[in-house]
């Protein structure tokens, strides 16, 4: 019952905010930050309450229901999101006043919230695949909100991936819903083995298009054009869903059908599970070696955030319980180390209105605290310890060395070359804030401070906090995740 | 308890006085030397302890320091460096900018330094030594100016591919042996031959430590790093953060792979190059600094030949350990010494160019002392140089092997020519230095240079330089009650047993070797430096630069034209090929298959109702011209008007209408699909 609650009071809210005639800016701010707030902390209530029983909202017919519950994969990434929620809105306050129609923006900001925790509680794959689908059509306007004609190209090419991937895991649904007496999730697998004898092939082909189906919201090769072009939308947007919210909804849902719908015994060792890993890994160096290349700021980030989301999706491509770690655990410290990043990028473009990454020369002596912020994003992201980075890319190396086949060797080579990338298009950023002369054009800056208003250097500040503690005691979250892998805990 | 103080102590204090810094600089200044002599006198306390201490979980992993004779004792050299350091940057850097930020820098090195030395298993090691090259990046880079800034560029290039690769071979040990820690991993690799694996894994373990090291081929930032950091800090670079690379050489060649002769040899040929080039590199340079950087990757090479043949005599290479845990030692202390002569020079020129600098040192006493003591450690003459000790224990552990091989009849004519080389690099070693004592103290001054009375060392400074420089001479003199000591209490890192009989410095036969050594060096001094290196003209020596400028071995192997265009090139091509390939097959699809009939971009052509209602709104428009203002033509036909509009309209509701249409056919093919498997072929 909560759980409703918790869904449908963003939703409900953000679909009221447009009636209300807000008198000012700072009105409104506490309506939307008020329903973020409760929300989470009703999450964080549940989280802390969590008991193993399905919420079942509506049965459309036999086998098909939507239904909800909190177990331990969707506790992780629950808690992820309640807690990114409200600094994503605090930060966006500010942001949103260089923007325009800021109420449409916030409506659908938080009905997204909405839908995001649908997902993350999806108990069954109908359910799952349903709220994925409308999280497709609620981030839309959020895309397209500028209106010009870049963001409407981005929004046009978002729905033609974002539909196209959903068709795929529609139809691997499908195959779930026949051949399994249930399509709840249960850790394992839930295929019948009567039903499938004889068909052991197809299903797993069948699974392939899942991967791929639910990793176009995680960009994995061949669906990943979408997200650097999506990079056009306001940067409270691109931080929040296009590096946390949205993108991981594809790596959870693909991680859940991975280990909770089809089972990663079924799959082991088969062709199949090389063909995803495969895809994993390319899309690791695809997104690396274009980020390299990249000039544009936040397009830098976002192939990044490419790259990054398929280590996640390899954590699930390794089919171990180890792999389930390595990946569970970098979705959340990417998720806030990324988000970290890109509200750089944010503050230096509301702030000083540059996004090439030549441009940001010299910018430690503008907006220092920023800079600072984004060293300590860029080292952690790295992976260079004591800071959370570090632990997740320690744990998915751990994964897949205990795989002990030929293509875990390629794995790790993948994982160190990326991490290497990695550095290089993050450290030339910060060599070039920290040790270039300003730009010729933006010497009238000098010597003068821009570093944005406590509303985004508050979230700027919890985050650090976070990354550094999240490094340094990582243990209790990881031994949480190893319960959940291992199936100790529900 | 004292361990993890003593490596974070440095980095909380770093923050404080940053943000003290702000305000005061001279509570600063305080706060740092006193952070420094803190440290240094921790460290002290150390050097009786045996101990060691663990985090748990730490990272995922867990931290784990530890302290024994070897540790404690390079701790302990490290916070004196420190120190000594410390009170010679307020002079040196009175007229610097971006101080807080040095300072800062520099105690987060420290700390992380002295992490690397008191770590107890690698990953520590490695957590440390990351941290310390990220932090003294920004000592390479203080100047801001390009030359700066493309050393720093190399020298982080280096530090984080190498710290990667490290990173790779822990990995694989870990995967392999379950453990990292000093004592684990010795107690796991000591017997039998090592796998294939342990092998690939020492070897990627080693390169990050063998970069930082200098160790040829991955040599190439330091003769560029060196030079242009400031001049404490390249004290502690060459002193001390290069001795934190052998210290990583250390633990690969004793824990992981201990006495493999293969690998032993291997990595001598590398020793021997570095140890050889280095000192070429040095004679031909013309820059004091930058001599001296090439001085400090010979020396590597000198300490890291030793170890090679450390692993090579397994068991009786104590010798050769002696050797290299004390060349250690001197080399991080003669350093010190000369790179703060250098920084004299140098905070009173701004130049190092020796014929810049020629005849500075005339009628300066305290500098030509430190530099004197320093050079003559360095040279290695014998007595008072204390580099002699520990060079000859080198050179013994050598014609130890050759011993060995001759008595067991088997071919030794490479390890002797290792020798004539080794003799011949400490020649050259004399010869460089020998060039640039003569060209600071002796030859005649310009007289921009003569500097006249003025001051030009404050006591603070002076008292610094000396009391590193007068270390050296009481190690030299005193090898049996100093040096043998600091040896032996090292060997139990090594896993070597202590040699019983006493080590005589001064055998003849090391004074023969060292004898050698001096020949050849004034003679390379005196017939090849002096007529082929300089050219007499009226204002004096003129010192060449000879070095050709295309024998650049960073341009020639790394930064390679080719290299570098032709690999970004296609992997770029081949990323683009992949990440386009969907839209490109749709893009084909549209083009062939669903290519629409006409282009024709003709006038608007609207539907009946925009033709009627076009041509009545026309004739209304016209009437009213004519009443009123006596026009007989239209601006503006409002039939093409009312057409384009409409056309835009179902040109949208079309765009809208494709695009969920196109996803629900998407959808609706998945599902015929599915339904006709399911009817037919289940």
């Amino acid at each position: 019952m909560h759980i409703c609650i918790a869904i449908l009071l963003p939703l409900i809210g953000g679909a009221l905010l447009p009636l209300f005639k807000f008198k000012t800016l700072r009105s409104r701010g506490i309506y939307v930050e008020a329903i973020v707030i409760l929300t989470s902390l009703l999450i964080g209530y549940m989280l802390l309450n969590r008991t193993d029983t399905i919420y079942n909202l509506y049965t459309i017919m036999d086998g098909l229901t939507i239904c909800f519950r909190i177990d331990g994969m969707s506790s992780i990434f629950l808690g992820l999101v309640a807690f990114l929620w409200p600094l994503a809105s605090l930060y966006g306050f500010e942001y949103m006043t260089h923007e325009e129609r800021p109420n449409s923006f916030f409506a659908f900001y938080t009905m997204t919230y909405g839908i995001t925790i649908a997902v993350a509680t999806a108990a069954n794959l109908f359910t799952l695949n349903m709220f994925i689908e409308c999280l497709t059509l609620i981030t839309l306007p959020l895309v397209t909100h500028k209106q010009d004609a870049a963001s409407i190209r981005a929004g046009r090419k978002y729905v033609y991936y974002s539909i196209s991937g959903a068709a795929m895991a529609f139809t691997s649904m499908v195959f779930i819903i026949f051949y399994s007496d249930t399509t709840e999730f249960v850790l394992g697998g839930v295929l019948n083995p009567s039903l499938i004898s004889g068909n052991e092939n197809l299903l797993r082909w069948a699974y392939v298009l899942a991967f791929i189906g639910f990793g176009t919201k995680a960009a994995v090769l061949p669906m990943s054009k979408w997200l650097p072009t999506a990079s056009v939308a306001p940067t409270p947007v691109t931080a929040l869903l296009h590096a946390v919210a949205v993108v991981n909804t594809g790596a959870f849902a693909v991680i859940r059908v991975t280990y909770y719908s089809f089972g990663c015994d079924f799959l082991r060792g088969s062709l199949q599970h090389y063909v995803v890993l495969t895809l994993a890994c390319a899309t690791i160096l695809y997104g690396s070696s274009m980020s390299v290349k990249e000039q544009h700021f936040k397009r830098r980030l976002a192939y990044s955030t490419i790259s990054n989301l398929s280590y996640m999706l390899m954590g699930a491509a390794l089919m171990t319980p180890a792999g389930m770690v390595g990946g569970l655990s970098h979705l959340v410290f990417h998720g806030v180390m990324k988000i970290m990043l890109f509200y750089c990028a944010g503050a230096v473009l509301v702030k000083t209105g540059k996004e090439y990454v030549q441009d940001l020369r010299g910018m430690g002596k503008i907006m220092p605290y920023t800079c600072a912020i984004f060293t300590v994003g860029a080292i952690a992201m790295v992976g260079i310890p004591p800071f959370c980075g570090f632990v997740s890319k320690w744990n998915l190396l751990t994964a897949a060395a205990q795989c002990n086949s030929f293509i875990a060797g390629i794995a790790i080579t993948t994982l160190i070359i990326s991490a290497i990338l990695t550095a290089i298009y993050l450290f030339s950023v910060v060599i070039a804030m920290y040790f270039r002369p300003l730009n010729a054009e933006m010497a009238d800056l000098e010597g003068l401070k821009k570093d944005p208003s406590w509303m985004m250097k508050l979230p700027f500040a919890i985050l650090v906090i976070t990354i550094a503690v999240l490094g340094m005691y990582s243990a209790p979250l990881i031994t949480y995740l190893k319960d959940i892998a291992l199936g100790f805990i529900f | 308890m004292l361990l993890p103080i003593l490596s974070f102590g440095p980095m909380l204090m770093a923050i404080i006085s940053f943000i003290v810094g702000r305000y005061s600089k001279k509570t600063r200044n305080i706060l740092v030397i006193s952070t420094t002599v803190a440290a240094f006198v921790g460290c002290l306390f150390l050097w009786p302890i045996n101990t060691t201490f663990t985090i748990k979980d730490f990272c995922g992993v867990g931290l784990s320091m530890g302290v024994d004779g070897f540790r404690s004792l390079y701790a302990l050299i490290a916070s004196f460096m420190w120190m000594m350091t410390a009170l010679f940057s307020p002079e040196y850097f009175a007229h610097y900018h971006n101080r807080n930020r040095y300072y800062f820098f520099y105690l987060m090195t420290l700390g992380a330094t002295l992490g690397v030395f008191l770590s107890d298993d690698l990953f520590t090691t490695l957590i440390f030594f990351e941290i310390m090259s990220l932090t003294s990046y920004t000592w390479v880079a203080h100047e801001e100016n390009p030359r700066a800034m493309k050393a720093a560029g190399t020298y982080l290039t280096v530090a984080v591919i190498g710290g990667m690769t490290t990173l790779m071979g822990l990995f694989m040990l870990y995967n392999e042996l379950g453990t990292l820690s000093f004592a684990g991993l010795s107690a796991v690799l000591k017997e039998g031959n090592p796998s294939t694996t342990i092998v690939v894994a020492a070897w990627l373990t080693l390169f990050g430590f063998a970069a930082k090291a200098g160790l040829f081929p991955l040599h190439i930032w330091l003769p560029q790093a060196h030079p242009v950091a400031p001049a404490p800090a390249s004290a502690l670079l060459s002193g001390i953060l290069t001795k934190s690379g052998v210290f990583g050489l250390l633990v690969v060649t004793t824990r992981i792979i201990p006495a493999n002769k293969g690998f032993a040899n291997a990595l001598l040929v590398f020793a021997v190059i570095t140890m050889f080039t280095g000192a070429l590199l040095a004679l031909f340079s013309v820059d004091l600094k930058r001599t001296l950087a090439c001085s400090s990757m010979s020396q590597i090479g000198f300490i890291t030949v030793g170890i090679s043949f450390m692993m090579l005599l397994d068991e009786e290479g104590s010798l050769a350990a002696y050797g290299s845990i004390l060349h250690m030692v001197n080399h991080s202390l003669i350093k010190l010494c000369l790179f703060m002569c250098a920084g004299v020079v140098y905070m009173n020129l701004h130049k190092l160019n020796l014929n810049d600098i020629k005849g500075f040192g005339r009628n300066k006493p305290v500098l030509h002392i430190a530099f004197l003591l320093g050079a003559l450690s360095i040279g290695c003459i014998p007595p008072i140089g204390s580099g002699y000790n520990s060079k000859s224990l080198i050179h013994e552990g050598i014609l130890e092997y050759i011993e060995l091989l001759k008595e067991s009849g088997q071919g030794y004519g490479i390890y002797k020519f290792i020798e004539i080389l080794f003799l011949i690099s400490g020649g050259l070693t004399i010869a460089y230095m020998t060039k640039l004592y003569i060209c600071l103290f002796f030859d005649k001054a310009k007289e921009t240079t003569t500097h006249g009375n003025r001051k030009y060392i404050n006591v603070l400074s002076s008292a610094a330089i000396l009391t590193s420089a007068v270390i050296l001479p009481a190690l030299g003199l005193l090898g049996k009650a100093l040096m043998t000591p600091l040896a032996e209490r090292s060997m139990s890192f090594l896993n070597l047993e202590i040699l019983e009989h006493e080590i005589h410095y001064f055998s003849t036969e090391n004074l023969i070797g060292a004898a050698e050594s001096i020949a050849i060096g004034l003679l390379i001094y005196i017939l090849i430096v002096r007529p082929l290196m300089t050219r007499k003209t009226e204002e004096g020596l003129v010192y060449l630069d000879l070095w050709p400028s295309w024998l650049d071995f960073e341009k020639i192997v790394y930064t390679n034209k080719f290299v570098m265009t032709a690999v970004p090139t296609v992997i770029t091509a081949l990323v683009r090929f992949i990440g386009e390939l969907p839209e490109t097959i749709v893009y084909t699809l549209k083009k062939t298959v669903f290519k629409k009939l006409s282009h024709k971009k003709a006038i608007p052509v609207g539907n009946r109702f925009t033709y009627g209602f076009g041509l009545f709104l026309n004739s209304i428009a016209s009437g009213i011209n004519k009443a009123s203002r006596g026009r007989t033509h239209l601006r503006t036909d409002n039939e093409f008007v009312l057409a384009a509009v409409s056309k835009e309209l179902i040109n949208g509701t079309n765009l809208i209408g494709r695009s969920v249409s196109f996803g629900l056919l998407l959808l609706c093919a998945g599902l015929y699909a599915t339904c006709i498997y399911l009817l037919f072929f289940r």
